[in-house]
């Protein structure tokens, strides 16, 4: 049966039609998902990625990415000084993390006109912004939005934990030449550790400095006389022996409050240095060392 | 008045006393108020009391190294600018500090945790690396040339501060950030040794070098002249130059390892004791080592105190001070 | 009593450019360089108080052989004795109270005072840690005095003119209380001043002092004012030594310089004079 040109030609139109309509369906519907094949540089960030469930879009990350275990079959890309631009542009990438001050990258990714996002780290506040943006940006809000409830809510609960408990005077030590006082920095009043120890309720001796990191001398921790040392280190946990050794080096600062009452206690972990979904993490175990009895295991 | 005797006794007396003060009135010097009676007070345990605690262990030891430091860098710097017949030579010239350096980073990024004695790791391996340094010009001049050639001594060291400078580079690079972060803090110097074990394991080397600097200073006087008018006045030169570059290279190595590369004291302090005191190596070497102390005790209570509760490292106190000299120094030759 | 029994002393390496060539060491192309002769199966022998000077154009092994009678250098065959003694057995600080040595040019690194620098002279009299006392000072002012350079006892060395700073550094010289002064081009950076002033100081040393002087100069009447022997040397061989009156002929010096000149007693002068006429026609 011959169907006439008139009809041919209305059908046709139709079914062009409707697929042109899918086409732009299916790629509005992409775009609203956002970047697919992600190059992080920023490990916190890596890691807010995989709570938000865009951990499958992640490509490549840097040289000191750690966590989730899946980054491990990730390529790498380089780091804060070494960032390796041909393997982050070989890798295809429609959007690279990279950190505040890697300006020479960020002009080389513009030029091959690569969307860029850009590490801000400072409070706990800076956290779930970050987590609530890429949410926004990735098409995820919803998985983004209960990654940031689940993590205020596991804060808030430490907090309630420690809420009545009187704070200690607490210096956390975030380096420090081993086995020796030397080199001692610490936080300042400023960033996540800072505000991870607030909320574990202990008090910073040196909230007054609002810096992120400062060096002191023996002289002004002897002057703060600090009840709690919350030393942290960032790799996993050595032999106890030598746990016991590096604990031992605070022995000269006996006057100290928190060294004469053994209250010298040395946090080991990678994710202790990261500002990201983990810090939870951070803050259970400052308020397990700060206030034992209120936060069980 | 060439009164050697005379000018010596007097000089020494001014200085001494200049540096004796610094030392002791630097532990009494601080932002923290401390009760004096209650520091000597022997009725509470020492390991209780706190203002006995800040006065010998936080600001004591401290003096005390920086007085060490500053008084090595210092004739170190004498020797060498004798050495080297150039006033603009300092200890850090000939490498010796650059390999120190690079022994540090390598222990902070290799993480080596010993301690041996109470000298730590970065503090040994900074020695040794001092020493590597101070083996590789020596041989580089040595073979040269069957004497010693100050020249080539020269560029030798140099060369090596360069390659060494290159080194620490490429070992900051490729480090943890936590590490970069520690090196690049060891590199400014850092006098806060809270404890007595490091000033007593760099004294024997100090000791040793200070023995070379006794014996040195009639002999350098000569070295000015040139190496032939001073063998024609029965100097045996070779070997004054070898003493002089060996005990101020263990001397420099030895600082370097127990303050960091503490830079400026090596040139400012001869440059401004030869104005007050003359040429002869015999009154600027003593002078220049006490002056030194004095100088290196001052600007570590800067140090201290400027920013207080923060610690600024002395090295950028005595770059801030040294910096505005030189500007000087070169306004006033012209 | 200062001899040299047929020493040879040869640089390592030792290249000089040819006049007009390129100069600058690392340039390749040995046709520009010809090797320093140093000095070559040479004998000489000074006795007690006279006064000889060693002349010979640039590069003829003059200083070198100045510099072996010093007992700077070492030579590698034959030996150099001071009174009877090998100059390379006695000890540095022994053979610096017998043999002083003046350089060309002095630059001292630091600001040492005239006066630290005569100083400087004691040395070999002094103890490793003894300090000078006044019979040293004493020493030391009155070989200033010597050199008329008392009146400049305080000031800087470096701020004098050439020829205080050469009489300086003589005086620095005569504080060793050595018997041989050896003198290495000592006006070859002065002007004709100052050239007289040295003259005139280095003879009166000789003459009332006693000093046996040597010379190492290429000024053939610096020469001829000042030294009562010479010792002709060109390319590291001694081609004539003598008295002067008989070794200072205008055949010698056409010999060694390749330079015509006729040479007068000058009676004003009291000395011979030679005047250069102009380059040798033939060999």
């Amino acid at each position: 049966m011959l169907i006439p040109p008139a009809q041919m030609l209305r059908r046709l139109t139709a079914v062009t039609s409707i697929l042109a309509a899918l086409l732009l369906l299916v790629t509005a519907a992409r775009a609203q998902q956002g970047p697919q094949r992600i190059v992080s540089l920023v490990p916190s960030i890596t890691e807010m990625l995989f709570a938000i469930d865009a951990g499958s879009r992640v490509v490549g990350v840097s040289s000191y990415d750690h966590f989730p275990p899946e980054v491990d079959n990730l390529p790498r890309v380089g780091a804060l000084m070494d960032p390796d631009v041909e393997r982050i542009l070989s890798l295809r990438p429609d959007l690279v993390i990279t950190y505040g001050s890697q300006t020479d990258l960020r002009t080389q990714l513009d030029r091959a006109g690569i969307p860029v996002f850009q590490d801000r780290h400072g409070s706990i506040g800076h956290i779930t912004d970050t987590m609530k943006e890429l949410g926004a940006r990735l098409g995820v809000s919803t998985q983004a939005a209960r990654a940031v409830a689940a993590f205020e809510r596991d804060l808030a609960a430490i907090r309630g934990r420690v809420k009545r408990r009187p704070r200690p005077r607490t210096l956390l030590v975030i380096g420090r030449e081993p086995q020796s006082l030397r080199a001692i920095s610490v936080s300042g009043g400023y960033g996540f550790l800072h505000d991870l120890l607030d909320l574990a309720g202990g008090d910073n001796v040196f909230a007054s400095v609002t810096r992120e990191s400062l060096l002191v001398s023996t002289e002004e921790i002897l002057a703060k006389a600090p009840d709690v040392i919350l030393e942290l280190h960032y790799s996993e946990p050595p032999a106890p022996q030598l746990i016991e050794r590096e604990r031992q080096a605070w022995k000269p600062l006996s006057a100290v409050p928190a060294v004469r009452n053994g209250k010298v206690i040395l946090l080991f972990g990678g994710e202790l240095v990261v500002p990201g979904p983990r810090a939870t993490k951070t803050a259970r175990a400052f308020a397990r060392a700060l206030h034992p009895e209120a936060v069980p295991r | 008045m060439p009164d050697v005797r005379r000018r010596l006794v007097l000089w020494t007396l001014a200085f001494g006393t200049l540096a004796f003060l610094a030392v002791i009135g630097a532990p009494l010097v601080g932002t923290t108020r401390i009760d004096f009676a209650r520091v000597f007070d022997r009725s509470v345990r020492f390991a209780d009391n706190v203002d006995a605690q800040i006065f010998f262990i936080a600001r004591l030891p401290r003096a005390l190294a920086a007085a060490l430091v500053g008084a090595t860098l210092a004739a170190a710097g004498v020797v060498l600018q004798a050495l080297l017949r150039n006033p603009l030579a300092t200890p850090f010239t000939l490498g010796v500090s650059a390999g120190a350096a690079l022994g540090a980073m390598l222990a902070i990024s290799l993480r080596l945790h010993l301690s041996l004695w109470g000298v730590s790791a970065i503090t040994g391996a900074s020695f040794v690396g001092s020493l590597v340094a101070v083996a590789i010009v020596y041989a580089l001049a040595r073979a040269r040339h069957q004497g010693f050639s100050t020249n080539v001594l020269l560029l030798a060291g140099v060369t090596l501060n360069s390659f060494f400078s290159a080194l620490i580079l490429f070992v900051q690079y490729l480090a943890d950030p936590s590490e970069a972060l520690r090196t690049m803090r060891w590199l400014m110097g850092d006098l806060d040794v809270a404890g007595y074990a490091p000033i007593l394991a760099a004294l024997p080397l100090a000791a040793i070098a200070g023995a070379a600097f006794v014996w040195l200073p009639r002999s350098l006087n000569l070295l000015s002249l040139d190496a032939d008018a001073a063998a024609t006045r029965g100097v045996n030169v070779v070997r004054v130059q070898q003493v002089a570059f060996f005990s101020a290279s263990v001397a420099t190595g030895a600082a370097v390892s127990l303050g960091g590369p503490i830079g400026f004291i090596g040139i400012i302090v001869p440059h401004l004791v030869r104005l007050m005191v003359g040429a002869d190596h015999r009154v600027v070497l003593p002078a220049s080592a006490l002056v030194g102390a004095a100088f290196l005790v001052v600007c570590d209570v800067l140090a201290r105190t400027v920013m207080a509760p923060q610690e600024l490292p002395v090295g950028i106190i005595t770059a801030l001070v040294g910096g505005p000299f030189f500007l000087w120094l070169l306004v006033r030759q012209k | 009593m200062l001899r040299a029994d047929n020493v040879t002393y040869v640089h390592r390496a030792a290249r000089a450019p040819v006049a007009g060539s390129r100069r600058g060491a690392g340039l390749s192309g040995s046709a520009d360089f010809r090797p320093l002769p140093g000095v070559q199966q040479v004998s000489v022998s000074i006795d007690r108080g006279g006064s000889v000077a060693l002349l010979g154009p640039n590069g003829s092994g003059k200083t070198t052989l100045l510099r072996l009678l010093a007992g700077l250098i070492k030579p590698q065959s034959g030996r150099v004795t001071l009174d009877g003694l090998d100059v390379a057995a006695i000890g540095r600080r022994e053979l610096a109270r017998r043999l002083a040595v003046v350089p060309q040019e002095t630059h001292l690194a630091f600001d040492f005072t005239v006066l630290e620098v005569a100083l400087m002279g004691r040395h070999p009299h002094l103890g490793a840690f003894e300090l000078e006392g006044p019979r040293d000072l004493a020493i030391a002012r009155e070989a200033l005095d010597a050199t008329g350079t008392a009146h400049l006892g305080d000031r800087v060395f470096a701020t004098l003119s050439g020829g205080e700073k050469q009489r300086v550094v003589i005086a620095s010289a005569l504080a060793q209380q050595a018997g041989v002064l050896l003198l290495d081009e000592p006006t070859a950076s002065l002007d004709l001043g100052y050239q007289l002033e040295i003259g005139a100081l280095v003879s009166r040393l000789n003459l009332e002092r006693g000093l046996t002087v040597v010379v190492a100069t290429h000024d053939l009447n610096f020469a001829a004012s000042l030294c009562r022997a010479l010792v002709l040397i060109r390319d590291g061989h001694v081609q004539a030594a003598g008295p002067t009156e008989d070794t200072l002929t205008a055949d010698r010096i056409r010999a060694l310089y390749g330079v015509t000149a006729e040479v007068h007693f000058h009676q004003a002068a009291g000395h011979l004079t030679v005047v250069p006429l102009g380059k040798a026609t033939h060999a």
